[in-house]
């Protein structure tokens, strides 16, 4: 497992939202059957001594730590206080921080992201699903009844794109080591190079694929960094034209965030790209 | 968003960056006497959110004699399809030299980048080609309020301290105002002191309300109105109307339409946990459009609740026929509401969007 396995604590923030609380419930839901340890605290400044769906609510992720073992955050905050939560996670000392939350402000989550990472701390996201090992543990929103367990691995930048395609991959056979949803954010924390790592440290992943779109060039950095077998799928073909950053952007861009060239650049590195989400199976078999 | 040049430079400004002085006129308002306050010799500017405005005859040179034709002149034009509204009247510089500095996120480092040019100008992106080298680049930690001075050294090279000094203050700018771009170019040198000829600012949308910036611009009507929702919406010219939830969802639909030569009407992301209304308002803002023969809902609830969805399209109750794919959360539940109401629902998104394009043929 990558970032952690059933005995994982974690920790939820944003617990007495409407988000927040839906999903400690699903997560726990998902802990209790397969007999991990799920969420232990929730965290909404000022709601400390309230319960949600039964865990107990603290003011602060210091509080929540003092009278819990926990190593990772989930967070449902909202988007304008959602980096500052991240850093006080970090500053905590979890190791892991998972950001759900969408719009937050590109230079927040830089900071936010910085700073996590002078506290060693790990951050998915934000924008994203958050991760799922199927049968050990699940943090963030993914529906888990689509995965079931195996030895390959999924990243992606899409969140409902990763449902897809895990949902393909289980009604074809095909299970799952861990699924990461890293976000679609400009900026984001763990990048496909920082995931296909610890997936080539991991003894129960085989192969991987890699579901890209539009903008950066994050995939083919992470396509370059490991010699783990891919398979990958990029979506927005057809997208219209982004709105260009002005000069900056095409130039260190230089003009080829579009998914046309990015898939081309994917096949001249040798990774086989699947043209509809449902090839992937079939691509993956060959691999394996 | 992005900002026009006088709306920059009044920012840039305010942050010590010295701009030339300059009057703002539009279409109704009468010439001021702007040769008395900035002398006879001035540069009108179109104020348009348009590339190579200069190349399109977008700025031209005036004195005392020619200022007001030239002026009335541009503010009945159209600067690349895109008429002139307003022109900023400035004083023209008598520049020594022209530097070029843009500012950015490099998205895969996760950090500012720094670019500057010792020439600056028109030709900055065929100078980008051509001789990259030219460009230098520096890269800031966020956690920084400045940019260190060893940095600056190494990006400004030569370059005079009060350019360093105008560069700072536009990582200021940049750090400041939630910018994705912030770029000067020409930052030339005058007798005078160091001054930002043109300027240009594009602000996170995902910011603009603690930005103090009530309405998005760069929007078209119906895009405004999807955005008050929390849609991400985009007009196309086929016949299927298409919502899905997730960027990359939505546009994997698109490119399924394509593979199965269907043609997608528009496009719809409602976003991460949707309820009934604003799935109501998605179905009928797509709908909506002339064009749209059939509409296509592509659905993996996570955050998304699939029941939400199905009351959201029967509470729609448009014409045409509704096309839904759904799975994850809360799907037996969705499922159930929408059979019970007649929908037809397929079970993979390859079925879902070849019976779209089936159904427009």
């Amino acid at each position: 497992m990558i970032y952690g396995d059933k005995n994982t604590g974690v920790i939820v923030q944003g617990a007495t939202g409407r988000q927040g609380s839906f999903h400690i419930n699903l997560m726990n839901e998902y802990a209790r059957s397969v007999g991990g340890r799920g969420v232990v605290a929730g965290v909404t400044p000022g709601r400390g001594g309230q319960e949600v769906q039964g865990v107990p609510v603290y003011n602060t992720v210091k509080e929540a730590l003092a009278e819990h073992d926990a190593s990772a955050s989930v967070l449902f905050v909202p988007a304008r206080a959602a980096g500052d939560s991240i850093m006080e996670a970090a500053s905590a000392g979890l190791e892991l921080v998972v950001a759900i939350t969408e719009h937050i402000p590109v230079h927040d989550a830089m900071r936010a992201i910085a700073y996590a990472h002078y506290c060693g701390c790990a951050v998915i996201g934000p924008n994203c699903p958050g991760l799922l090992s199927p049968g050990e543990q699940k943090l963030g929103i993914m529906p888990a009844h689509l995965a079931s367990r195996g030895r390959v691995g999924v990243i992606s930048r899409s969140g409902t794109l990763t449902y897809e395609v895990v949902d393909e991959l289980t009604r074809a056979g095909i299970g799952q080591s861990t699924v990461v949803g890293i976000g679609g954010d400009p900026v984001i924390g763990q990048t496909f190079s920082d995931v296909l790592a610890r997936f080539e440290e991991d003894p129960e992943t085989d192969a991987v694929v890699v579901i890209g779109e539009v903008g950066g060039n994050l995939e083919e950095e992470g396509v370059r960094s490991t010699d783990l077998p891919l398979v990958a799928y990029i979506a927005g073909v057809t997208a219209p034209p982004n709105k260009r950053m002005g000069h900056a952007g095409a130039i260190i861009e230089g003009g080829e965030g579009d998914a046309g060239s990015k898939i081309r650049r994917l096949k001249d590195l040798g990774v086989p790209v699947a043209s509809r989400p449902s090839e992937i199976p079939e691509f993956v078999r060959e691999l394996l | 968003m992005k900002l026009l040049e006088y709306e920059a430079k009044q920012i840039f400004s305010e942050e010590g960056i010295r701009v030339p002085r300059g009057v703002l006129v539009g279409r109704d308002d009468s010439l001021p006497p702007v040769t008395d306050t900035i002398g006879d010799s001035v540069v009108v500017k179109a104020q348009v959110d348009v590339g190579g405005r200069g190349k399109a005859g977008g700025v031209l040179m005036a004195d005392a004699g020619t200022l007001g034709e030239t002026a009335r002149n541009l503010l009945s034009a159209e600067i690349k399809g895109v008429p002139v509204l307003k022109v900023l009247i400035e004083e023209r510089l008598p520049i020594e030299h022209e530097y070029y500095v843009s500012i950015t996120i490099d998205r895969s480092k996760k950090e500012t980048v720094i670019l500057f040019a010792d020439t600056g100008g028109v030709d900055i992106e065929e100078t980008a080609r051509t001789n990259p080298d030219a460009i230098r680049s520096v890269g800031i930690c966020p956690l920084l309020p400045d940019i260190p001075g060893f940095l600056q050294r190494e990006l400004c090279g030569s370059a005079p301290a009060e350019v360093r000094d105008a560069v700072n203050r536009l990582y200021h700018v940049f750090c400041a105002k939630d910018a994705l771009l912030a770029e000067i170019n020409p930052l030339v040198t005058t007798p005078q002191g160091v001054y930002a000829a043109d300027a240009k600012l594009i602000i996170d949308d995902n910011s603009l309300a603690r930005q103090g910036i009530t309405v998005n611009r760069d929007l078209t009507e119906r895009e405004k109105e999807a955005e008050k929702h929390g849609f991400s919406y985009v007009e196309l010219d086929g016949t299927i109307g298409v919502i899905g939830n997730g960027a990359g969802l939505t546009m994997a639909t698109l490119d399924l339409i394509d593979h199965f030569r269907g043609r997608a009407a528009n496009f719809l992301d409602v976003g991460g946990g949707a309820d009934q209304e604003r799935v109501c308002h998605a179905v009928r803002l797509v709908a909506g459009m002339p064009a749209v023969e059939v509409v296509i809902v592509n659905l993996l609830g996570g955050i998304t609740r699939c029941d939400e969805v199905a009351r959201g399209i029967i509470a729609a109750d448009i014409p045409q026929p509704v096309i839904v794919r759904m799975a994850g959360t809360n799907e037996e539940e969705g499922k159930r509401l929408l059979a019970e109401r007649g929908y037809r629902m397929l079970g993979s998104m390859d079925e879902a969007v070849r019976a779209a394009v089936e159904a427009t043929e």
